[in-house]
């Protein structure tokens, strides 16, 4: 265990790095999400199509490859467009953070569109006319009745894809993200010590996982206080 | 900067002789899996908390954990442990192969033995009262009427998972596989192409995902032929 | 078992669920050959006293007798007791993964041996009582809700049980098809077969039973024959029931 001493700091700051991934790519994932779902639900068919392609391209690759080619894709593209102005630039890339944090937050965003589409449909139409029928403008109806249902009905799939996005994040050490997986390559350089580096890595990422998992259930039983009968 | 159509006819045989191995990963990862994740689901499921902990403990390590470092535990880490370095099973994991399949297997078996518990308990309990009041005993409600009920009900999750599974085998490059995102990755490294290598090897993994949902859809509609009303397979 | 000996017997029965009482000092005795209809207010624990008597649910106090067999958790063969008594269930719950033919064949096959041929014959045999012999190799989806109950009646008969235990048979079932059904038991009793059956099917419980239970917030508060029950109930709570239920 004391081999890991000096390398405490270096975790702490490597799961500050996943932290931060995780709440970009969130906000990310939740608006690709949102823009999928409404794509697909509108009536129009290229937005369909365009959705439904979205989906079918980010739910059909491997993670690892989103990563790679966003990120050597959009260097080899910015380092081509930076020579036309300063021919010495040999590499620019897009920091590794944000490369890693789009492709993630496109990855589950294409799962996340699914899921909101299905919350947005499984609010019972009773309820959307009986708001309508007490006279509720369409902007109310949708604040007051369609949002908390959906919210309550996506939850569960939504705390999967929480987790998904928490655990891809050490997929973007390959890149050079300088999360804790990362921190583990560079400790056992000096150290050897594959092992216990390695579950050093599991063990926080278990940490985050846990965090949010117990904040999931938490909020269910919260969204559900209405449905327990209490008798 | 410009596509290079050329490179990609150039590069895809190379590319496509790694299918085999992916495949491997797939199939050998998949069936190991499935078969641990039964064992772990009848644990599960079986009422007693010393069988039922440990799976939970199990899945929850399992599937609260990435999978890269998975594969880096079992790869990197078990060797550096004296007991698996002069144990019997040292063959497999000096081996990356025998360390892709092993992290695989361990992670797919978590993932899929829940989604069978979920099967498993979809199951309407009226149908199992019924059984229960004609005197079949739990082994053979388990296995006349929860199984193949499960069974239908857990497939399409299933697959999705076998998908999962598909991509997760892309990681094996990670660990010197020359599987095929193995082999792009070097050709990329080589010719600095990786809008043509790498989405080439997208549209690669789209056909297989596409051939396995197709897949599955066959299996769902054989397995639920006492759904439709018309009776017709 | 002689003629007089109780099948059933229940003794001072009762039962919660968590702090609610489903079942109060329930007494009961059925005979072999006797029609019991038992009726009564949702939640009077009517269909939880039956479920008890093939120990879906469990007891918590007092004893439950099937022929000499008290149901304990001690009871090492309760399969044996099940094999005896036949249930009913208002959502009929047949297995829809097999055919018709298949859900009567595999009690038989699994829990009383009967080989395969043997088994066939009986499934038909009650197939035909319930007269739907060309149904056989179909599934259950592809029957009406009428069709599914008399196959879920076959079914248990296929098991030669001594007693039959209808839970709300009817219950579930559109107006059209309750009569077909109803047809069916009618025909099982005049039979012989011995059988308690709780329904709101008051027309039943006057042409059928021997004996009619009303039963209230878990206690069975009133008993007799259906001409006294139905034409001078003694109980204010019965009267009260009667007077909800057979005024429309």
């Amino acid at each position: 265990m004391d081999v890991l001493s000096g390398w405490w700091d270096d975790f702490f700051w490597g799961s500050v790095v996943v932290a931060q991934v995780f709440l970009a790519s969130l906000v990310l994932m939740v608006l690709f999400g949102l823009i999928g779902a409404a794509a697909k639900l509108s009536g129009s068919r290229i937005a369909h199509k365009i959705a439904n392609g979205y989906t079918i391209v980010f739910r059909g690759t491997p993670e690892i490859l989103v990563i790679l080619l966003l990120y050597f894709g959009s260097a080899i593209t910015l380092t081509a467009i930076a020579q036309l102005f300063n021919p010495d630039i040999k590499f620019l890339d897009v920091p590794p953070f944000w490369a890693g944090t789009i492709a993630i937050a496109l990855i589950v965003g294409g799962y996340a569109t699914e899921t909101f589409r299905g919350a947005f449909l499984g609010v019972k139409p009773g309820s959307i006319e009986a708001a309508q029928a007490l006279g509720m403008s369409g902007f109310q109806v949708f604040i007051y009745v369609r949002v908390p249902e959906m919210w309550r009905l996506a939850l569960p799939a939504f705390g999967n894809h929480m987790l998904s996005l928490i655990k891809n994040t050490a997929l973007i050490s390959i890149i050079g993200l300088n999360e804790t997986l990362f921190v583990a390559k560079q400790a056992i350089g000096t150290t050897g010590q594959p092992f216990i580096m390695y579950i050093m890595v599991g063990v926080i990422y278990l940490g985050f996982s846990s965090v949010i998992t117990l904040t999931v259930m938490a909020l269910e039983h919260y969204g559900n206080r209405h449905m327990r009968v209490t008798t | 900067m410009s596509f290079d159509v050329t490179l990609i006819f150039a590069a895809l045989p190379k590319i496509l002789m790694g299918i085999g191995l992916t495949f491997q990963l797939l199939i050998l990862s998949g069936v190991l899996g499935l078969a641990l994740a039964v064992v772990l689901m009848l644990m599960r499921v079986s009422g007693k908390w010393y069988l039922s902990w440990p799976a939970q403990v199990y899945i929850y390590v399992f599937r609260g954990t990435p999978i890269l470092v998975q594969i880096f535990i079992v790869y990197y880490g078990f060797p550096q442990l004296e007991f698996i370095r002069e144990g019997i099973l040292w063959p497999i994991f000096r081996d990356p192969f025998g360390c892709a399949i092993v992290a695989l297997t361990l992670n797919t078996g978590a993932y899929v033995s829940e989604i069978l518990r979920g099967g498993v308990l979809g199951v309407d309990r009226g149908i199992l009262e019924a059984g229960e009041a004609l005197g079949l005993n739990r082994r053979q409600r388990f296995t006349y009427l929860t199984t193949p009920i499960a069974a239908r009900l857990a497939l399409p999750a299933y697959g999705n998972d076998v998908i999962s599974l598909l991509k997760s085998t892309a990681l094996a490059s990670t660990i010197t596989l020359a599987d095929m995102t193995g082999i792009a990755r070097t050709i990329v490294a080589q010719t600095y192409a990786p809008y043509e290598i790498f989405i080439s090897l997208a549209i690669i993994y789209m056909i297989i995902t596409f051939f396995i949902q197709k897949l599955m859809a066959r299996v769902e509609r054989w397995l639920g032929r006492y759904t439709l009303r018309t009776g017709k397979t | 078992m002689s003629a007089t000996h109780p099948l059933i017997r229940m003794r001072h029965v009762g039962k919660h669920f968590g702090t609610f009482k489903a079942l109060n000092d329930i007494n009961l005795e059925v005979t072999k050959g006797e029609r019991i209809v038992v009726c009564g207010p949702s939640g009077s624990g009517k269909s939880t006293m039956i479920r008890c008597i093939n120990r879906l649910e469990k007891h918590d106090e007092g004893q439950i007798f099937i022929g000499d067999i008290e149901l304990t958790d001690k009871l090492r063969d309760l399969n044996a007791v099940r094999r005896e008594v036949g249930m009913v269930f208002q959502s009929f719950n047949l297995f829809p993964h097999m055919t018709i033919l298949k859900n009567l064949m595999l009690a038989q096959k699994l829990v009383r041996k009967t080989p395969k041929a043997e088994a066939r014959e009986v499934a038909m045999h009650y197939l035909n009582r319930v007269k739907i012999p060309e149904q056989a190799d179909k599934y259950p989806i592809q029957l009406s809700g009428g069709q599914q109950q008399r196959v879920a009646i076959a079914r248990a008969l296929c098991m030669k049980p001594e007693v039959m235990l209808f839970d709300e048979p009817t219950s579930a079932l559109d107006p059209e098809m309750i009569n077909e059904v109803l047809d069916v038991m009618i025909g099982l009793a005049k039979d012989g077969m011995t059988m308690i059956c709780v329904t709101h099917e008051m027309g039943f419980a006057r042409s059928v039973a021997d004996r009619v239970i009303f039963m209230d917030a878990g206690e069975i508060v009133e008993q007799g024959t259906p001409d006294t029950f139905f034409s001078a109930p003694e109980n204010e709570r019965t009267k009260l029931f009667l007077s909800q239920i057979l005024s429309h």
